[in-house]
């Protein structure tokens, strides 16, 4: 392991510098230390960990932006209409891409759309800018999202069906309510509650889980630097990202948590 | 040195083979097309090449035949699959079902290990865990899946073991004096296990596409293993060129998880038509 | 006449075949009259109801063919959104289980201010105040307090009377009750009931109480209907029928009422299910349950006959009712 131009002393002198002669819980403890105060340690390349999380946090985020935008409108929309429509010939079509698309994992859609739109067809750039604006973002967001998108399309689609029968749904057409409001007002309220608590702790998922796609398309965010960091060994940037990644996790748990309250009045009060 | 002297001198055919998967023995005598005995047999020159007579799927980056390569690859995903999936329904209907039964200290502490175990993202985990692993077979990937999944699995089987044991029968059973270990296995048991069986085949599929993705971001299984997953992220490189190679195995791939998760939605139709 | 119902016929196509829930309804209601309808579960008689406002669960459901006429205007004829307009304003309905039918998310001022907003194109604040109001009539106590809490924060007694209140927002001509104390303690059943006969007094509203409970029946309806598989066996004004009934089912559902002075005797109960309907025997839809049939009810269906020894108009579906009128 020596090199051959390490002097006994230097060794020594290194070990003493980055604390490697202290006792494992004393490093572990210092590095903790310094976590709190926002020093996260340097990675492979000498440049500070927060430094790496200042320009891949925004990017991913910008990612789960894009890719929640599309659960949201894409997924709540096709799940309200097959809800509605049971049965019928939309409902089966719908229903069977959901399936198709919960069934090929996000890597080999992320694939599959970057040949055909990036490479056969032109429509968009195979891979991303170091920038990642927003509009370079729409398609690997609709790739990250695909597999949440065709679940909350199940998911509305089955709490949809569900409420459809409910005794207040009756109620609300009893008063002679216009559709539309018997639908935006009484159906949606209700049967979006499950939705939204779990699109909401899909955020962090998201984020820790956009490796492959961020791969894919070249990315430079989260997932890209945790790669880079398992790869090459660099200790202080996966645990600094790792760490992170679990307090937004964790954050975004408490968010549905208070979310669930504001949307049922039943667990507000109870 | 001594003991590989004493070792048979390797056929020429046979330790091509060897690296990856030997074939069983009982395979042999089948008309498999010489093509298909050698996956790893690979004809440089031939790289990158498309479709052609014999060789259907055409050639990988290394000249390899896709097609040999993609029906071999299904080996070592219905491998993890499977043993992933038994693992995952033993070790949690076991735990889960066992903390369910006798409740207290016991099931509470298994409750709060399967929240920690709910918390971790499985691909983060898995290229945190498996990243230090160097092992070429599929043991480590299938111990990692058991590792992140039992916890699914034992949370379904508490459930249905609380459910089963305060039914009528049950409770009847004990008042007649059963023992714990009769009413476990006779009386509860066999009402509790269906939903365990029903989320197992669907994950069956889930695990497949795992171990793909693993497999792409390069922890998962490794050369020389041959696997879906593998060939997608060795193919990626020359998706312009030769969009073929990648295709085929995740054509393979696509199919293979859908047709488990589809069967696992027929398992569950079969045994729970509440559930539908 | 304030509603008329002629011939209707209301059928399901479910898997199994054809359900066949309406078959034939004729009855009436005028202003300031009560019409108790009355029969088992699966007679019919909810669904009438349902067909009646317009809320029947269209497919697997059909009207196949009569008439519903409000205020001489056949309902059936009507486009969805005349018909929408009609219901809540000048038709509302009453359900059941009043914690399940109100909306569990949205505050009662909001459920019951949105009569007024959607209806009245009244603004939100003063829908407000006429939903304290509405409260305030079916004796809420402290209503402007209560008026933004959530329906699972009432009783089920409060519940029941903020539906009334819903049902009353627009002074409807008719309010149809399905079942509207069956859900409620013993001692809260009488005091909703009261209420909503007060409420119709003042209102001049008509009234289709739909119930299978005798006791509430005989105080405060004017005439009974009596169900049985989809077809109205018996009608009759409500002192009438409880002197003398002149089918056999309701001299059955008459028995069935525990009594004081019966104490240790066993108590009647009609023998049988009630029909498939999915296959309704054949001649009268009773007859395998009915003490008194004879051939003659297993092959010819009995028409509505005028019950002529009564000094006021009655009906009684039954080829033997005089036999059941003295028996």
């Amino acid at each position: 392991m020596r090199g051959p131009g390490l002097r006994p002393g230097h060794r020594a002198r290194l070990k003493q510098e980055f604390g490697l002669d202290k006792p494992v819980w004393q490093q572990y403890l210092t590095y903790m230390g310094n976590v709190f105060t926002g020093d996260f340690g340097t990675a492979f390349n000498g440049q500070p960990v927060t430094e790496l999380m200042a320009n891949a946090f925004p990017v991913t985020i910008r990612l789960t932006v894009v890719a929640i935008l599309f659960e949201i409108v894409i997924g709540i929309s096709l799940g309200v209409v097959t809800g509605l429509k049971r049965g019928r010939p939309v409902d089966t079509t719908v229903l069977l891409l959901t399936l198709v698309v919960l069934s090929v994992p996000t890597f080999v859609t992320g694939l599959l759309i970057q040949l055909l739109l990036g490479v056969k067809w032109g429509w968009i750039k195979p891979a991303v800018s170091p920038e990642a604006t927003f509009d370079e973002l729409i398609v690997p967001g609709l790739v990250l999202a695909s597999v949440s998108l065709a679940y909350v399309t199940r998911l509305t689609r089955t709490s949809i069906a569900e409420n459809k029968r409910a005794d207040y749904v009756r109620t609300a057409v009893a008063k002679g309510l216009p559709r539309r409001r018997v639908i935006s007002r009484h159906l949606l309220r209700n049967s979006l509650i499950p939705v939204v608590t779990f699109i909401g702790a899909d955020v962090g998922a998201l984020m820790g889980g956009a490796i492959a796609t961020e791969r894919i398309f070249n990315i430079h965010g989260v997932g890209y630097q945790l790669y880079q960091g398992i790869v090459r060994q660099s200790t202080q940037t996966v645990v600094g990202f790792v760490t992170v990644l679990v307090l937004v996790f964790l954050l975004a748990n408490l968010i549905v948590d208070l979310l669930y309250a504001v949307l049922d009045p039943r667990i507000r009060y109870a | 040195m001594v003991r590989r002297l004493a070792r048979p001198a390797p056929q020429p055919g046979l330790h091509r083979l060897r690296p990856g998967h030997p074939l069983p023995g009982g395979h042999r005598h089948l008309a498999v097309p010489d093509r298909l005995r050698r996956p790893l047999d690979c004809d440089l020159s031939k790289a990158q090449e498309g479709s052609q007579p014999g060789h259907p799927f055409g050639f990988n980056g290394q000249g390899c035949d896709v097609y040999t390569r993609t029906v071999y690859g299904a080996r070592a995903s219905i491998q993890v699959g499977v043993f992933a999936t038994l693992g995952v329904a033993l070790l949690g209907s076991v735990l889960g079902g066992l903390a369910g039964f006798f409740g207290g200290a016991w099931d509470g502490f298994l409750s709060r290990i399967t929240d920690i175990f709910f918390a971790i993202p499985v691909v983060l985990g898995g290229l945190v865990l498996l990243s230090v692993v160097t092992s070429a077979t599929v043991w480590p990937v299938i111990g990692f899946m058991v590792l992140l999944g039992w916890p699914q699995i034992a949370r379904i089987a508490r459930g249905s073991v609380i459910t089963a044991k305060q039914n009528d029968y049950v409770q009847a059973a004990r008042a007649l004096g059963a023992s714990n270990s009769r009413m476990l296995l006779r009386h509860i048991t066999p009402n509790a296990v269906a939903p365990v069986i029903v989320v197992a085949t669907i994950a069956l599929g889930t695990y497949i596409a795992l171990e793909a993705t693993l497999s792409y971001l390069g922890v998962g299984l490794k050369p020389p293993t041959v696997s879906w997953g593998i060939d997608i992220s060795s193919a990626s490189q020359y998706i312009r060129n030769a969009p073929h190679m990648l295709l085929w195995p995740a054509g393979a791939l696509a199919i293979t998880v859908l047709a488990f998760i589809m069967l696992g939605d027929a398992v569950r139709d079969a045994l729970d038509p509440k559930l539908r | 006449m304030l509603l008329e119902v002629r011939d209707l016929h209301v059928e399901f196509h479910t898997r199994d075949g054809v359900a066949k829930a309406v078959n034939g309804v004729n009855y009436s209601v005028d202003a300031g009259e009560t019409l108790a309808v009355l029969g088992e579960s699966g007679s019919g008689k909810s669904v009438t109801a349902q067909a009646v406002m317009g809320i029947l669960d269209i497919p697997p459901g059909r009207i196949s063919g009569g008439e519903i006429l409000f205020q001489g205007q056949d309902l059936l004829t009507l486009k969805e959104d005349e018909r929408r307009k009609i219901r809540g304003a000048k038709m509302a309905m009453i359900f059941q289980d009043a914690l399940s039918s109100l909306n569990p998310v949205l505050s009662v001022g909001e459920q019951l201010g949105e009569m007024f907003v959607v209806h009245r194109g009244m603004s939100k604040k003063d829908s407000r105040a006429k939903a304290v109001e509405l409260m305030d009539r079916v004796r809420i106590p402290a209503a402007k307090e209560r008026v933004g809490q959530y329906p699972h924060q009432f009783s089920g007694g409060m519940r029941q009377r903020i539906m009334i209140a819903m049902a009353l927002a627009l002074e409807p001509e008719l309010i149809i009750a399905d079942e509207p104390t069956t859900a409620l303690d013993v001692t809260v059943q009488a005091q909703v009931m009261d209420l909503l006969a007060e409420l119709q007094r003042e209102l001049n509203m008509g009234l289709i109480l739909i119930t299978h409970d005798l006791g509430v029946v005989a105080d405060v309806a004017d005439k009974i209907a009596v169900m049985y598989a989809g077809k109205i066996v018996e009608q009759a004004p409500v002192h009438e029928i409880y002197k003398a009934p002149a089918h056999p089912y309701t001299r059955g559902l008459l028995d069935s009422i525990p009594r004081l002075d019966q104490k240790g005797q066993a108590l009647y109960a009609i023998k049988g299910l009630p029909p498939n309907l999915l296959a309704i025997p054949p001649g009268c839809s009773f007859n395998p349950r009915c003490p008194l049939a004879q051939d003659l009810c297993r092959t010819d269906e009995p028409p509505l006959y005028d019950v002529t020894e009564s000094p006021v108009p009655r009906t009684s579906a039954c080829h033997f009712w005089k036999e059941c009128l003295h028996g």
